[in-house]
């Protein structure tokens, strides 16, 4: 069986991972509701989004709602391709594991 | 690296959690503006109605038509990947389309005898329809249609008079739901 993608394999980028691939295709989430979905802290959650950014995995878009910076980010087409097949890793091993 | 079948079901059981939540959440900030909007619907045709009986009929006929359309161009406001509208675009103007349908449609072969009854059966059916979404999109909606349900009914059985009371209470509700689903 081969190897899991390690940056998708850490249990905080798996969550963001999950997260951004419920969203509808091309749709971006806000960084404040992604932490309250994935539980991290806001320093946390920025280093992983930014090892999955470095990937290629999401895209970070930061602007301004009136005066308020925002930062959202969504999940790119080879994210969502890496997350499928890490999903599909999953399962995989469950199916190995479960009897016929 | 390998994982064992118990460490791939716990990851597994995540994504789910992470996919729910996020299109919960999802759900929720999308229905915002329209609930606001809705509110204060209410708040202007029950108003009315209550200041103007004999106009309530036209009233509500234009307010209706402003709140589908309004319904429509809220979503249309919304971009995905720069295409307008997005996966809602006209579901949620179309679905008090067919809320108030079922009311008037109602009201058609079963006329109202009271004012009262005129103005808590669209309450009370939005606030069953509110219910009946939660069932699949979250608590925060079950919550919203038992308050306006249960508003309802206290103003049916117990509020005079009772145009004002759906005006404050049933708007209100609506609008404070819809900045409710603003939070997080």
């Amino acid at each position: 069986m081969e190897q899991p993608d390690s940056v998708i394999h850490q249990p905080v980028r798996l969550k963001i991972m999950a997260a951004l691939k419920a969203l509808p295709h091309g749709e971006a989430i806000e960084f404040v509701r992604l932490k309250a979905i994935v539980g991290a802290t806001e320093g946390n959650l920025g280093a992983h989004i930014t090892t999955l950014e470095d990937a290629g995995y999401v895209a970070v878009q930061k602007d301004f709602l009136g005066k308020r910076p925002r930062t959202r980010v969504s999940m790119t087409p080879q994210g969502r391709r890496a997350f499928d097949a890490y999903v599909a890793y999953l399962q995989e091993i469950i199916g190995m594991a479960t009897p016929s | 690296m390998s994982l064992s079948s118990e460490e791939a079901q716990a990851s597994l059981s995540q994504v789910e959690e992470a996919s729910r939540r996020s299109s919960q959440l999802y759900f929720y900030h999308r229905s915002s503006p329209h609930l606001i909007m809705w509110g204060i619907i209410w708040i202007i045709g029950y108003g009315g109605t209550g200041l103007f009986p004999h106009y309530g009929n036209q009233l509500w006929l234009g307010l209706i038509v402003i709140g589908c359309t309004g319904g429509v161009l809220l979503s249309r406001c919304h971009k995905t990947d720069g295409v307008v509208g997005g996966p809602y675009a006209w579901r949620m103007g179309a679905l008090w389309a067919v809320i108030l349908f079922f009311v008037f449609a109602t009201y058609a072969i079963m006329q109202p005898h009271f004012a009262r009854q005129f103005c808590a059966y669209p309450a009370l059916i939005t606030g069953c329809v509110y219910m009946a979404i939660g069932l699949w999109r979250g608590l925060r909606y079950v919550i919203s249609g038992a308050v306006v349900v249960a508003l309802t009914l206290v103003g049916f059985y117990y509020i005079q008079p009772i145009f004002f009371w759906f005006a404050v209470v049933g708007g209100g509700a609506m609008i404070l739901t819809g900045l409710w689903f603003r939070t997080v």
